[in-house]
């Protein structure tokens, strides 16, 4: 029971991390937290839905799979670079504060929920079955094999991500812009660029977590809303931080599937909450400890 | 002529709630994602207390409103002190929990299935004596020393603080009064409504709101009820647009944030003094 | 006993010694002045007095009582004023009401009283306006009481930071760089108004500067501070005199004219 609920809640927590780095990539570059996530991964949650159907003939379970992850990635992608154009673009140019690109988010976040709400007009969807085994023993419980691809699945993109933060000259960029994107430029490269790449990023990671949450529940157009964990894991990270974000992400998924099997999912967020709430009085750095002494 | 009534009631409600959330993030700069939990809590304590309790209307009134400040003290002591990301944070996660512990208590709130049965007794005069009561209130707090410490908070908090204002206490007291108005708009959206549901409290409700009183200009309150006006009353105007009447509504507010970043009134008021100025600036024409 | 008395204020960032065991004080009525290169730590040994960061060690007793571990607000009202080196206004308020802001915290009236339009409230807010008007006269900003801060040149923002200082009702009044960024006639112009509100109100004055001229003219003491650590004390005559400090310091003069 606890190692079933350790591997649930690892699984869980993967795809919250998927969901939590991409808020650690966007503060890091803009300083807000990217609700607009939330309407990205209901699109790409259908995105991939709607490839399914279209490919479920032609491919089989395995390519199927992964042909889905990878329309949903680009879509999410596709519509993080329109995100940016329609609703950061702007406010970059006329130097705003954060909180107006927070509110920007939020609202480009309900707008991509209401256009799916009118597209997919409140029906319930379901994802196909791609596997044809549904668990498979491991350290003698039984996992499913969806918690066991959700996990490798968002570990290798993880992966990939510190691959390009760290080894390529864009994720130099965006490490760089921490202290001000407009830096980057003495770098010679373009700001622009450098954001709507961040944003690529992110949305494409939001692309994945969105189809493993339309495989996880249903498909509804409210799915997005779950972005509320990934916003929750990257603060309790610490801002910014991408491995923080990945912590804090497994923690939560962990607490929250060993609240549910001990008080039932009703109870689950009274209890984080109050976890959530003394972790931070404990710790009010967060997890990856950076603090941030104002200078007067 | 009743559906005119019903939206004007919606729109007084919905502006004593959307004030709560001026006082938080138009005057002091914090987000609270949690809001619409002291709305519920207002309205279903409420609506418990008379449905269940036979207690009479005025003390039910009264509880409600001490309830919702009880719960905006019990978030508030610990989050004050904490760095001001958090603080969306710790609301966002509380109202998450206040609308479980709604949809798991059942036996008390009729859970996910809600309660129903209230009594109707919000009207038009009701709405619209609680709104002029309401607005005086922040008016007054507004241009107060409270008021003008919460804006000396927003625009540097370390400044303020070197300025000798105990800004931990003064997030408090502020936090208590917006819990006080939006669990008072809770109070009259379930005696209007005559049903309460979990599910109509989660926290896209509060971002809404956030998103109302960026609209109408951060720290404007005249904006901010212009804004509650406006945007509670274009969906209705959009009718037409039926299915497309939100996504129409968030390209506006896009417009709005995007090219006029400062809301539609910025920093002004509507006080007699700016109307003095206007129209002493149309009489006496160029200075 | 003296009004303001410091002892041992030692503060580390990291691995930087901003602050290293510095010791200083200030009678009733002196002006003490605070020199030292970019980075000496005088913002810091500030900042520490003013409860902006906890100190390592050290002790801070003003008129005997200790200082240290309070909080900011508390700091302030037991009486340290202070202005800031990068300029600290109150953007959202209007100039007036950026001094109305530091006398509030004084303002004993409460919630019941201001939503029943008390008569302590309405008079306190007379009072407070009234005061902070008065304070703007001092320095001159009477007539731009209805701007926005930000609309001000630079000159008349670090005025308005003195006079914003001077309604939390200090005893000691610690100003960082105030005359940065002036012109020649305008800081001739500052010398006064500090003597003129010195005389005024009988406080303590601290002052960090980079301009000579401000601190040998104004300062009866001045303390030289290197690395977090104090170089030299004296009259501005020993000052002048010493050559250590000159060496670490005067020396550069040209080049300090830190904005
Ligand atoms: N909040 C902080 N975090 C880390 N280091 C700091 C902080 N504040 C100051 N320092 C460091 O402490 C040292 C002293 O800085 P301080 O600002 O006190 O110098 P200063 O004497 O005021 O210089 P200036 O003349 O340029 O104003 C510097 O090395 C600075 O980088
Ligand atoms: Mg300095």
């Amino acid at each position: 029971m606890l190692v079933q609920n350790i591997l649930n809640g690892i699984s869980l927590g993967s795809v919250y991390a998927l969901i939590a780095v991409g808020f650690a990539l966007i503060f890091n570059v803009l300083k807000f937290s990217n609700f607009s996530q939330g309407g990205v991964m209901t699109v790409t949650a259908y995105a991939g839905y709607v490839a399914s159907r279209y490919l479920s003939d032609r491919l089989d379970s395995l390519v199927l799979f992964a042909a889905v992850l990878a329309a949903a990635a680009v879509s999410g992608a596709v519509i993080a670079a329109a995100v940016e154009r329609l609703a950061f673009r702007r406010l970059r140019r006329t130097k705003s504060e954060p909180v107006y690109y927070f509110i920007s988010s939020i609202t480009m976040g309900i707008l991509l929920e209401n256009l799916i709400t009118i597209y997919a007009s409140s029906n319930f969807y379901s994802y196909p079955r791609f596997f044809a085994t549904s668990a498979v023993p491991l350290f003698g419980v039984n996992v499913a094999v969806t918690d066991m691809m959700m996990f490798a699945l968002s570990i290798a993109a993880l992966l990939a991500l510190l691959f390009i933060l760290h080894r390529t000259k864009i994720g130099l960029g965006i490490r760089a812009a921490c202290f001000d994107v407009n830096t980057v430029q003495l770098m010679g490269m373009n700001p622009d660029f450098l954001v709507t790449t961040a944003l690529m990023i992110s949305g494409a990671l939001g692309g994945v977590s969105g189809v493993f949450l339309g495989m996880n529940y249903t498909l509804y157009p409210q799915l997005g809303q779950m972005v509320v964990k990934g916003f929750v894991a990257s603060v309790l990270g610490g801002l910014g931080s991408i491995h923080g974000a990945v912590i804090g992400a497994v923690l939560l998924g962990i607490l929250e599937i060993f609240f549910i099997s001990w008080v039932g999912a009703g109870w689950a967020p009274v209890f984080v909450f109050i976890v959530m709430l003394a972790f931070l009085l404990v710790r009010p750095r967060g997890i990856a400890g950076i603090i941030v002494q104002e200078k007067a | 002529m009743d559906y005119f009534v019903s939206t004007v009631i919606f729109t007084g409600i919905a502006l004593i709630g959307v004030l709560g959330v001026y006082l938080i993030t138009g005057l002091t700069g914090l987000f609270s994602l949690g809001q619409a939990a002291f709305m519920a809590i207002g309205g279903y304590v409420s609506a418990v207390l008379i449905r269940n309790y036979n207690v009479p209307v005025v003390p039910a009134v009264a509880l409600a409103i001490v309830a919702a400040m009880l719960a905006a003290l019990l978030v508030g002591l610990p989050t004050v002190r904490l760095r001001r990301d958090y603080i969306s944070l710790v609301t966002l996660g509380f109202g998450e929990a206040i609308v479980a512990l709604l949809n798991n208590s059942a036996n008390i709130t009729g859970g996910a299935m809600g309660i129903s049965g209230i009594p109707q007794l919000t009207t038009l005069p009701v709405v619209l004596v609680s709104v002029v009561v309401c607005l005086a209130l922040v008016i007054l707090y507004k241009n107060s020393k409270y008021g003008r410490q919460c804006l000396a908070l927003r625009s540097d908090e370390l400044a303020a603080k070197s300025m000798g204002i105990d800004v931990y206490r003064l997030k408090l007291i502020t936090f208590l009064f917006a819990g006080a108005l939006t669990g008072y708009s809770g109070v009259l959206f379930g005696f209007y409504t005559t049903y309460l549901e979990p599910a109509a409290f989660n926290w896209i409700i509060s971002a809404e709101w956030t998103i109302i009183v960026f609209v109408g200009g951060v720290n404007s309150l005249t904006g901010t009820v212009l804004a509650t006006i406006l945007l509670t009353w274009l969906p209705e105007f959009l009718r037409f647009a039926s299915e497309w009447r939100v996504a129409i509504y968030c390209v506006i507010v896009l417009l709005i944030v995007n090219y006029r970043t400062a809301g539609i009134m910025g920093e002004r008021e509507l006080s007699p003094k700016t109307l003095r100025r206007l129209l002493g600036r149309t009489k006496e024409a160029p200075r | 006993m003296s009004l303001l008395e410091v002892r041992n204020l030692t503060k580390s960032f990291g691995g930087v010694r901003a602050v290293d065991d510095f010791s200083f004080g200030a009678e009733q009525g002196e002006i003490v002045g605070i020199i030292g290169p970019n980075g000496a730590g005088k913002t810091t040994a500030f900042n520490l007095i003013t409860g902006v960061y906890p100190l390592d060690r050290g002790s801070i007793l003003l008129e005997g009582k200790e200082l240290a571990g309070k909080e900011q607000f508390e700091i302030t009202r037991s009486g340290i004023g202070r202005t800031f080196q990068n300029i600290r206004l109150f953007k959202g308020l209007s100039v007036l009401e950026n001094v109305m802001t530091a006398a509030d915290p004084y303002s004993p009236y409460g919630l019941f009283s201001l939503f029943t339009l008390g008569a302590a409230f309405r008079r306190r807010e007379r009072e407070v306006r009234a005061a902070a008007m008065e304070y703007l006269a001092l320095v001159g900003l009477e007539k731009y009481a209805d701007e926005k801060p930000s609309n001000l040149p630079y000159g008349l923002q670090r005025k308005l930071e003195i006079a914003r200082a001077l309604a939390t009702g200090p005893k000691v009044l610690l100003l960082d760089e105030p005359a940065a960024g002036l012109n020649p006639s305008e800081v001739r112009e500052f010398i006064g108004l500090v003597g003129e509100l010195r005389e005024r109100f009988g406080f303590a004055v601290l002052v960090i500067e980079h301009r000579m001229e401000v601190i040998m003219t104004l300062c009866s003491r001045i303390y030289v501070l290197n690395f977090g650590k104090l170089l030299a004390s004296g009259t501005p005559a020993e000052i002048r005199a010493n050559h250590e400090v000159t060496e670490a310091y005067i020396g550069k003069e040209d080049a300090s004219c830190s904005v």
